[in-house]
């Protein structure tokens, strides 16, 4: 990994595809295997001209076979290649399971050490504008329920360049990576890239000492909004973390931010129920109960598959507004904290007409 | 219920369903700008005349699976209009009550069992309802459509054997418009469609004029009857041609996806371009129908909170 000193602006999907390219040109391992990859559109441009920059033999579209184009991507695994799978929702990953929880997953362990299947699976969320109930599932607690698995979850640019390139030199194993398209087309700052440890963990992007806000993906940006908004409105002083690797988080950096503030909340993109939020509960229920000096908060999708309408959608999302509320709910002990809160109910409107650089 | 003009005769009736269909999609694309439906659309501009000519051929107690691209099934299995406009609109009044958009239409009232939005996922409940069908003794048939991409997937093949070595009443039906998305059938596709269902023991058919809802029609009433006799499944494939961009309300010419020539070669043998005397005809009461669903879903009410949770378990 090359080191950058420069603070650019760079978008979600510039960051996506400067790995893209660079994996493709440094490594002759890498191939991208996936739906719609050498089109004109390339999965939101993070592919777009790679097909006739590298050839059809390292960018290749595939049939549309989910479940078999998996597994010949880890049979290409198990004899030299370093295979890059995209599905332009995350959704069509589902009909693949059986090859990466049955296979994938365990193709080491199984067979005592045996083999390695490294790959790296890049899988869109959509979100918004009626994309309705099979087209914009966050679906990343399937996969980080699973051992064998490692399960990322991108919430900036700067992520992206740290991780993509790291996953693919020095991860033996499968990768999921969750990229949300709401982002795209945002900008980031770009700081000096963390290259002293691995990315296959989490990161704490602010530090505060009133509450712990624990979030992926596009909630991090969330999170930091809101947190801009209490420290503009009121004293509330917020720490963020990125939950970012959801399958090996940084347990020490949660519970440490924890014990500071002794208040959490997590926000993620998905239900609730047995996915991150109830995870990191455990986690802090299991370690150090006493650290909490009031009941968790977590935010995520309503229980219940995504409506189309976008009267229902906006309800559907937990937006600035609910999460600026429940921080200073959750800090100041009352529901009448009486600090202004952004009046923001659509979290797809604003994204529309702000692009950052966050 | 509407009640539909009087015809001349059998062909202007077929000519009035293909042109209802069109003059449908046509008015999403006017109000697409205008973002009053914000849901993706997967037009089936170009390929009428396979839905308008399958739907003929059966009765609302016979039953139909389709995929995302399925405005002109509804219409043709007679699925309520202003339900569907109201749908589209994300209105609490459509026909999912908001919670399906354009990707989830159904009209069970009617047959139309469900569309999906994964490829080639609604092609085993077909062949389940077929299942149900026999064991029920039942005299209905069920109709699967689904797209050329849709036989890329290991489903369809799994739902072809089962279909044919349990001999069930279900007719396949593969809308070959060449393309998934961007992808053209031979970057995918290693086999013939046609001689590949043919390898599971099914009666085959293949049908090059999808333009043509009479050749359509009288095709799949015989293979309808057939069905109905034998009990056993049937697969049809027709060729056909999208007009516009898989997704959307554009186009794909200018990107240089696919050809105009090709599209003006389609168009030229396209009933709904040719016959202009019968688009003047039906044009104006096809059009007030439009605009009666277009009130009905700008005046129904938006799913509220209590929607929300509703319906889930
Ligand atoms: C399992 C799955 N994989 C990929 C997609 C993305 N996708 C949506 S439509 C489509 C093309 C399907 O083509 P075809 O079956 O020929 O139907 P058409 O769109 O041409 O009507 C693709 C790849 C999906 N919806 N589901």
């Amino acid at each position: 990994m090359t080191s950058s000193n420069t603070s650019d602006v760079l978008t979600y999907r510039e960051a996506v595809f400067q790995t893209m390219h660079a994996a493709l040109r440094d490594d002759p391992r890498v191939i991208i295997i996936g739906q719609g990859v050498d089109d004109h559109k390339g999965i939101f441009g993070s592919t777009a001209g790679l097909l006739k920059e590298f050839g059809p033999h390292r960018v290749m579209d595939t049939p549309l076979a989910e479940e078999g184009v998996t597994g010949i991507a880890l049979g290409a695994a198990l004899n030299g290649l370093y295979p890059i799978q995209t599905h332009i929702r995350a959704d069509f990953i589902l009909p693949a399971m059986n090859q990466i929880i049955n296979l994938a997953a365990k193709y080491k362990y199984m067979f005592g050490g045996r083999f390695q299947v490294p790959m790296l699976i890049r899988v869109v969320i959509g979100r918004s504008w009626g994309q309705g109930a099979q087209h914009s599932q966050s679906l990343q607690s399937l996969f980080a329920h699973v051992p064998g698995l490692v399960v990322l979850m991108m919430s900036s640019a700067q992520t992206i360049l740290e991780s993509y390139p790291y996953v693919i030199r020095h991860h033996p194993g499968p990768v999921i990576a969750f990229e949300h398209r709401l982002m795209y087309d945002l900008k980031f700052h770009m700081n000096e890239l963390r290259v002293d440890h691995s990315p296959l963990t989490s990161f704490r992007i602010r530090t505060g000492k009133d509450v712990t806000i624990v979030a992926t993906s596009i909630m991090v940006m969330e999170a930091v909004r809101a947190a801009e908004h209490l420290a503009k409105y009121s004293d509330i002083d917020c720490e963020i973390i990125d939950l970012h690797c959801v399958s090996h988080p940084d347990t020490d950096m949660i519970l440490k931010s924890v014990s500071k503030t002794g208040k959490l909340v997590i926000a993620d993109t998905s239900w609730k129920a047995y996915g991150v939020c109830a995870e990191i509960c455990r986690l802090v229920c299991e370690k150090a109960p006493n650290m909490l000096k009031a009941p968790v908060v977590t935010l995520g999708m309503q229980p219940a598959p995504c409506p189309t309408a976008k009267s229902l959608e906006d309800m559907y999302y937990p937006n600035l507004m609910d999460l600026t509320d429940a921080i200073a709910r959750l800090v100041k002990n009352r529901s009448n904290h009486g600090i202004p809160l952004p009046d923001e109910k659509s979290m797809a409107d604003v994204y529309k007409k702000f692009k950052g650089p966050f | 219920m509407k009640t539909h003009p009087v015809f001349a005769d059998s062909y202007e009736e077929l000519f009035y369903k293909a042109l209802r269909i069109r003059l449908f999609e046509e008015r999403i694309i006017d109000l697409y700008p205008s973002d009053k439906i914000q849901s993706p659309v997967h037009l089936s501009i170009g390929q009428e005349a396979v839905a308008v000519g399958v739907c003929q051929a059966l009765k609302p107690s016979d039953l139909l699976f389709c995929t995302y691209r399925s405005h002109a099934y509804y219409l043709a299995k007679g699925g309520n209009m202003p339900a569907m406009m109201a749908e589209l609109y994300g209105k609490v009044t459509g026909c999912g009550r908001g919670k399906a958009g354009s990707m989830h239409l159904a009209a069970p009232e009617v047959g139309l069992m469900g569309c999906s939005a994964v490829v080639a996922s609604t092609i085993p409940h077909a062949v389940g309802a077929a299942l149900a069908a026999k064991i029920q003794k039942q005299d209905r048939v069920i109709v699967a459509v689904f797209g050329d991409g849709a036989t890329d997937e290991g489903v369809y093949h799994e739902s072809l054997n089962f279909a044919a070595l349990h001999q069930l009443p279900v007719i396949f039906v593969c809308e070959n418009n060449g393309w998934a998305a961007y992808s053209k059938v031979s970057a995918r596709q290693a086999y013939s469609i046609v001689k590949h269902a043919g390898v599971y023991g099914i009666p085959t058919m293949h049908i090059p004029e999808g333009y043509d809802f009479v050749k359509v029609y009288e095709t799949f009433a015989d293979i309808v009857t057939q069905a109905q006799r034998t009990r056993s499944p049937y697969f049809v494939e027709v060729q056909m041609f999208r007009y516009m961009e898989h997704v959307g309300v554009g186009d794909d010419y200018r990107q240089g996806i696919r050809s105009r020539d090709e599209l003006e070669a389609w168009q030229a043998r396209d009933p709904l371009m040719i016959r202009k005397d019968l688009v003047a005809k039906y044009t104006p009461a096809v059009q007030s129908e439009i605009d009666a669903a277009v009130r009905y879903a700008e005046a129904s009410p938006w799913p509220g909170r209590d929607e929300l949770l509703k319906d889930v378990v």
